[in-house]
């Protein structure tokens, strides 16, 4: 403890003094959160749709008229297929419907009558809500039209309520899931720079010429920084709940002891990278690919895990913001699942402990390993 | 008391014998001196004696301690100060005082101390702000803590000016017990003459140790005997000089600066400089640490703008025209400022590059200034693995490679061997001969000898300036040393005398 003190109090006072410190742990959450939160919607998009109406009459006008009156979507009239092309390619249109010739002669009948949809394929996005909307837009129409007896009905209709979030509103899992995002570039990157500063400057070889040892270097970076990391989280949770008004549904105190378990984690990566490269240059950069960029695509929030192809369904069991994501997306919307808390804690617990291992391996108590 | 006892010690790094079967005995209780070339083994020597690293053979014994084993139990009983004073610049003077004290848990009594290193008043600044000499002082304070049984000093005393050298002397010889070992590793052989014994290193190997004193009774003949020692150095006309061509010019003076003043809010950095320098003459510019040195040298070559006032360089004003002033220049900055990721060849390869040296003639040259400096062995080595004395040769050779006119060196001798020292200044004194002006800053009072003339600079003023002779004559001194010495006291009284 002589020893450890300390080193804890020169850790402190070189966080305090350090700006970059307070831009990572504050400024970089709320910048991000901003983003995430009227940057990024999930949510229906308005569309501009264009129609080309080859069997122009009352009955068709009035589905036209259905289309522009829709909320989620403008019409363009176009009225041949080469405008039709070019419309597409330059983005003009999402998409485009096409009425053939046929379709009025083929309700009256009582046949199936077929819509065209042609949509841009390379944002298959807004080609599916296209899709969609379609589809629910025709119905309607046919509902109210003089063919509506015509036609078969439905015998089964779906009657849709969404738990968790009633109303889809996607900010309600993409800021809970942002905290998992953002809090493993943060706290990789403040760990990541600061034992290989301590080689750079030489301070390194200072300390190793007193009684310190490998144990206490490492204590000394975790215990200060894990306080860092847990003040901006508890920003982060803050900032989320209270500002953006976003529900949380869940225990404090199980979220507090989760997001311990998942700093602890962060840290342990940061300080792995740091104390076997040596180098802030390239800690730095390593925290980025490291850190960064799996949490974003692999820990779920984004892209579902079993979409993804198996290897990398695998290879996100190795990381700590998936467990995260999955607990922190479930204590928001659906409140405190003890199995879910369980099972991630777990994980999260080994992984942390395997890292600390690592790290207290990597670290010398000579100038060499 | 328990002497230090290193039988057949070796230690390799990859295939490069680092300490080679060394065998040494170090008394109790005094003084050692630790002396060699670059790449001789000092540091890698001085981090087995303490277990920083581990040898590959051989046995250590350290105030009975094996430090191979227990470096636990050894670290207690010494102070130890690397080559990089291993300050946290992001602390206080006060706070790293602190850190060090506790870590060796001895009480927070830091009077005395601040008193010797005079750090008193800066005692709440950030270490990383304080002057070179300072930073030396207190990391030497911070080694000194706790009265340590066994001192470990790596080059304290690298880039320092004499009065600060003295200082850093007195602070080891006061502030220890007497029955303290010291082990000094030192580039500055008057430094060494003055201690007890005197180990010479050479390619790993002790290749003398004895009392100082006995190899010879002066420093300077100490110095001819260590180099004599070291392989002797024969004297040689410069090959760097020997195919020089130096570009015409016609007025009077190569480098001129016309009443320099730079200012920092309210601190005048330099007050009012001014000087010229004619063709093929060696100017030296000495004084303290921190006296605005190498703030001169930066607004002389255009890479800091001066409040006031201009210079000139070839009679284009660096102000006007920084590009063609400085195209004529070769530029030897203080800190090491090549590219430590590449190899010695790459980084003289694209030096010469920038400077336009074109394709066909680049490697013959590049390979031409490697041999010249000896880097034949290192050239395939990235520049940050070299030791300190080879990274200024490799500047040294840069800032030449385009055969500039006019040479700019910033210390170019800091932390470099005596044998190379006697080799760069043969380059320098070569190269004015064949007409390169050349402006030079040293700590070495020895090296003062070799200028035409000297400005000596203290506290951003000039306050004395004329040749060698003329400035021991002036101080009333036998040695540049001592010249240098009674010059900035006698400023110091008449400041202190005048009122402000």
């Amino acid at each position: 403890m002589k020893t450890l003190i300390p080193l804890i109090k020169k850790e402190i006072l070189q966080i305090v003094r350090d700006p970059s410190t307070i831009i990572i742990a504050f400024i970089l959450p709320f910048i991000s959160m901003l983003i995430y939160m009227y940057g990024i919607s999930l949510d229906s998009v308005h569309v501009t749709i264009g129609i080309k109406n080859d069997n122009p009459n009352m009955d068709t006008a009035s589905l036209v008229s259905t289309f522009d009156k829709n909320q989620y979507i403008s019409t363009v009239i176009i009225d041949n297929e080469k405008k039709m092309a070019s419309a597409i390619l330059r983005g003009n249109v999402h998409g485009c419907v096409v009425i053939p010739n046929d379709f009025c002669t083929r309700l009256s009948r009582g046949e199936a009558a077929d819509l065209q949809l042609v949509t841009d394929g390379a944002e298959t996005n807004t080609a599916n809500y296209i899709y969609s909307y379609t589809i629910s837009i025709a119905n309607q129409w046919l509902a109210t039209s003089p063919y509506a007896g015509k036609a078969k009905t439905n015998i089964i209709t779906a009657d849709i309520r969404n738990w968790y979030n009633p109303t889809l509103d996607s900010h309600h899992f993409i800021l809970p899931g942002s905290i998992a995002v953002t809090m493993t570039f943060i706290g990789i990157l403040l760990t990541a720079l600061v034992v290989a500063r301590e080689w750079e400057r030489g301070t390194m070889e200072s300390l190793l010429s007193t009684r310190v040892k490998a144990i206490h270097i490492v204590l000394a970076k975790y215990i200060p920084y894990y306080f860092v990391a847990m003040v901006s989280m508890i920003f982060n949770f803050v900032m989320t709940v209270f500002v953006f008004d976003i529900p949380f549904r869940g225990n404090f105190l199980i979220l507090f002891f989760v997001s311990s378990l998942f700093v602890f984690d962060l840290l342990g990566v940061g300080l792995t990278i740091s104390t076997y490269y040596k180098n802030q240059f390239l800690a730095s950069m390593l925290s980025m690919g490291i850190g960064f960029m799996p949490a974003l695509m692999l820990s779920g929030l984004l892209f579902p895990i079993n979409s993804m192809p198996e290897i990398f369904q695998w290879l996100t069991y190795l990381l700590p913001p998936r467990y995260f994501s999955t607990f922190i997306l479930s204590e928001f919307l659906a409140g405190t699942v003890p199995e879910l808390v369980i099972f991630n804690s777990i994980f999260l617990t080994v992984i942390g402990g395997l890292l600390f291992g690592l790290v207290y391996y990597l670290t010398p108590s000579r100038l060499e390993k | 008391m328990e002497k230090i006892v290193i039988e057949h010690l070796t230690k390799k790094f990859g295939d490069t014998i680092a300490i080679d079967d060394l065998n040494l005995t170090i008394e109790p209780g005094k003084i050692t001196g630790l002396i060699g070339a670059d790449g001789a083994g000092k540091t890698t020597l001085l981090r087995l004696i303490i277990g920083l690293i581990r040898a590959d053979a051989g046995h250590i014994s350290v105030l009975g301690i094996n430090p191979d084993q227990d470096k636990d139990k050894l670290t207690p009983l010494i102070g130890y100060m690397p080559q990089k004073f291993g300050l946290y610049e992001d602390l206080t003077v006060l706070e790293n005082l602190t850190l060090h004290a506790d870590l060796k848990d001895v009480p927070h009594d830091f009077g005395e101390m601040l008193k010797f290193t005079t750090l008193a008043p800066f005692q709440d600044r950030m270490a990383g702000a304080l002057s070179g000499g300072m930073k030396q002082k207190l990391g030497l304070a911070c080694a000194l803590l706790g009265k340590p049984k066994f001192l470990v000093l790596d080059e304290p005393s690298v880039g320092v000016d004499p009065i600060s050298r003295r200082d850093l002397m007195r602070m080891v010889r006061a502030l220890i017990n007497p029955e303290t070992t010291i082990i000094w590793s030192t580039a500055y052989l008057d430094e060494a003459h003055s201690f007890d014994t005197a180990v010479v290193l050479d390619k790993g190997k002790v290749i003398y140790q004895g009392a100082p004193h006995s190899l010879a009774p002066t420093s300077q003949k100490f110095e001819s005997k260590v180099i004599e020692l070291m392989g002797g150095y024969i004297p040689h006309p410069s090959e760097v000089a020997a195919n020089y061509q130096v570009e015409p010019f016609a007025g009077d003076y190569v480098v001129e600066a016309d009443n320099l003043v730079k200012k920092y809010g309210n601190f005048y950095a330099i007050k009012d400089n001014t000087f010229q320098i004619k063709r093929g003459e060696i100017f030296g510019l000495l004084g303290p640490n921190g006296a605005g040195k190498s703030t001169s040298f930066k607004i002389m070559c255009g890479l800091a703008k001066p409040t006031s006032g201009t210079s000139r360089i070839m009679g284009v004003d660096i102000l006007e025209e920084p590009e063609r002033a400085r195209s004529h220049l070769g530029y030897m900055a203080q800190k090491f400022s090549l590219y430590g990721a590449l190899t010695v060849r790459q980084n003289l390869d694209f030096f010469a590059a920038i400077y336009g040296i074109d394709r066909n003639t680049r490697s013959q040259r590049v390979s031409e200034i490697i041999r010249i400096f000896e880097l034949e062995n290192v050239a395939d080595q990235t520049a940050e693995e070299l030791p300190l004395g080879f990274k200024q040769r490799l500047s040294m050779a840069a800032a030449l490679i385009h055969n500039p006119s006019v040479l700019f060196l910033d210390e170019p001798t800091s932390g470099v061997d005596v044998l190379s020292r006697r080799e760069f200044w043969n380059h320098i004194i070569g190269l004015a001969k064949k007409g390169v002006t050349i402006l030079v800053t040293t700590h070495f009072m020895d090296e003062a000898e070799y200028c035409d003339r000297i400005s000596l600079f203290y506290h951003g003023e000039t306050i004395a300036i004329g040749t060698p002779a003329e400035l021991k004559a002036q101080a009333g001194a036998a040695t540049m040393e001592e010249a240098f010495i009674n010059l900035i006291k006698a400023s110091d009284n008449e400041n202190s005398d005048s009122p402000h």
